[in-house]
């Protein structure tokens, strides 16, 4: 027997399908071709077997079915949870690189606007230089482009509370582990949760380290400890010696704290206070684990 | 083919994707497309109206609309869920465009909807982009023909361009397609070879 998106053909006998094109496209999916014995659908068929009367039919028929189909599959990938977050990371990373962009512009600009002026010995942080050329020159061109990146800037302190909230919904125990917004940004690296999961702690810790791992790879440099996990305060905290070790005790956590959040989606408390201890302990650089 | 002067063309409802338009045809750019890189080459298969075609990796529809201006259907199979938002608005404006969302290494998956094809062109990108095209040559009529894209930086960035090229045309005739034709796509696309060839047996899968 053949398998067709509009029935099974048994023997020259006709079972038609009778339903919606997206209730044939789900037909569609739960069937199992087997290629040995495939023979390709024949649109001659299925106007003999009635299902149409020609071949313009045939194809207008196929096409609603298959067009219901994709379009449910593209829901589907969409309705994943980590889906939503993945955008609102790459958001939020963009955001700052645009940010500190015009930042660095207006702070030009200003120097223009103030000839005596400079940054050196002072400890102001550019948001807060942004912030004060926006009110020396409100209502003039260079005022209004800083009230606007300041502006942007508390979107983007709102968007990031709530990428940290998402991920800890997303990924509870990674994000226990290494809060969310570093949580977020593996995630965002790869494209999604079940590709994350199925990455060996050695990927994991070096995510983001490209450049470095391939110099490495290619030419003699140094392999590199860390990438986006150097982010968590435990490595970057960590005195220079350690931070190898913990990046990788760290990694190899978070590579079983991703399963555990694709396989069983909520936190598991036993893990988490195991998973801590280990990694505090790799941070003390206590030589006996 | 239609051409224009040295312009290569096809007629269809423009403004797919902002092309620009001659005389009311579509204007089918070798830089965008590589399937239209390969006919300014000279060679390739000619697009007839009857043809039947199966086109893997079908992306954002764009040069699945030209190949469905010239043919009878284009089945168009694309994985990624982003691009196949825009290869469904170019389905919902074609009748011969059929889209198929899936894996073009696993052919079971949309066997029940594909015809026997006369072309089957497959550009994915993959390291095992061979072995892919190999697999959905089942759909392929007998004599069918085969246009295959090599991204060799996708199979192999270590190793020459050259050596990935010869290692798979050995799989291909391995496999029972005989090269007819092929051409590296320099200057519109870097190391890209076109392999165009030929199922002159049943189609042997190696796995």
């Amino acid at each position: 027997m053949q398998s067709y998106w509009f029935g099974d053909i048994d023997g020259g006998r006709c079972i038609l399908f009778e339903g919606s094109p997206a209730d044939a496209a789900a037909r569609i999916r739960s069937l199992v071709t087997s290629m040995d014995t495939y023979n390709p659908p024949d649109w001659r068929q299925a106007v003999a077997c009635g299902v149409c009367r020609d071949r313009i039919e045939y194809l207008s028929h196929l096409q609603k079915v298959c067009i219901a189909g994709a379009e449910e599959a593209v829901r589907e990938h969409y309705a994943q949870k980590d889906m939503e977050l993945l955008q609102m990371t790459r958001t939020l990373d963009e955001m700052d690189t645009v940010i500190n962009l015009l930042s660095e512009r207006v702070a030009d600009w200003y120097m223009v606007r103030h000839p005596s002026f400079s940054r050196k010995y002072r400890k102001t942080p550019a948001h807060l230089m942004v912030k004060n050329a926006g009110q020396r020159d409100r209502g003039g061109a260079l005022g209004t482009v800083a009230q606007e990146i300041a502006r942007l800037g508390e979107a983007r302190t709102a968007l990031a509370q709530e990428v940290s909230r998402r991920a800890s919904d997303v990924m509870p125990n990674t994000s226990a582990l290494i809060g969310g917004l570093v949580a977020a940004r593996l995630l965002s690296h790869v494209g999604g949760l079940r590709q994350l999961a199925r990455l060996p702690a050695s990927a994991i810790q070096v995510l983001g380290a490209r450049t470095a791992l391939f110099a490495h790879l290619q030419a003699h440099a140094p392999a590199p400890k860390h990438g986006i996990i150097f982010q968590h305060r435990r490595v970057h905290n960590a005195p220079r010696s350690l931070r190898g070790r913990v990046a990788r005790v760290l990694a190899g956590k978070v590579a079983i704290a991703v399963r555990l959040d694709l396989y069983r989606g909520r936190a598991v408390p036993e893990f988490l206070a195991s998973a801590q201890a280990r990694i505090d302990r790799a941070g003390t650089g206590n030589t006996e684990l | 083919m239609i051409w224009i002067g040295d312009v290569l063309v096809s007629r269809g409802e423009g403004g797919v994707y902002g092309e620009r338009m001659i005389g009311g045809a579509r204007v089918w750019d070798p830089f965008r497309s590589k399937l239209a890189a390969l006919y300014h080459a000279g060679i390739g298969i000619d697009l007839l109206p009857g043809m039947r075609v199966l086109y893997l990796g079908a992306a954002h529809g764009t040069t699945v609309s030209h190949v469905a201006d010239y043919v009878d259907a284009v089945y168009a199979v694309e994985f990624a869920p982003r691009p196949m938002q825009d290869l469904l608005e170019v389905a919902r404006r074609r009748r011969n465009v059929i889209p198929v969302m899936a894996d073009a290494s696993r052919p079971e998956a949309y066997a029940p909807v594909v015809e026997p094809v006369d072309l089957v062109y497959q550009d994915v990108a993959q390291p095992d982009q061979v072995a892919i095209a190999i697999k959905n040559g089942v759909f392929l009529r007998p004599w069918g023909d085969l246009i295959l894209m090599l991204k060799t930086r996708s199979v192999d960035v270590r190793k020459e361009p050259g050596e990935v090229f010869s290692e798979s045309v050995e799989l291909l005739a391995a496999a029972g397609f005989s090269m007819q034709e092929s051409i590296w796509l320099a200057p519109y696309h870097q190391d890209h070879a076109a392999i165009v060839c030929k199922k002159d047996q049943p189609v042997i899968s190696r796995e």
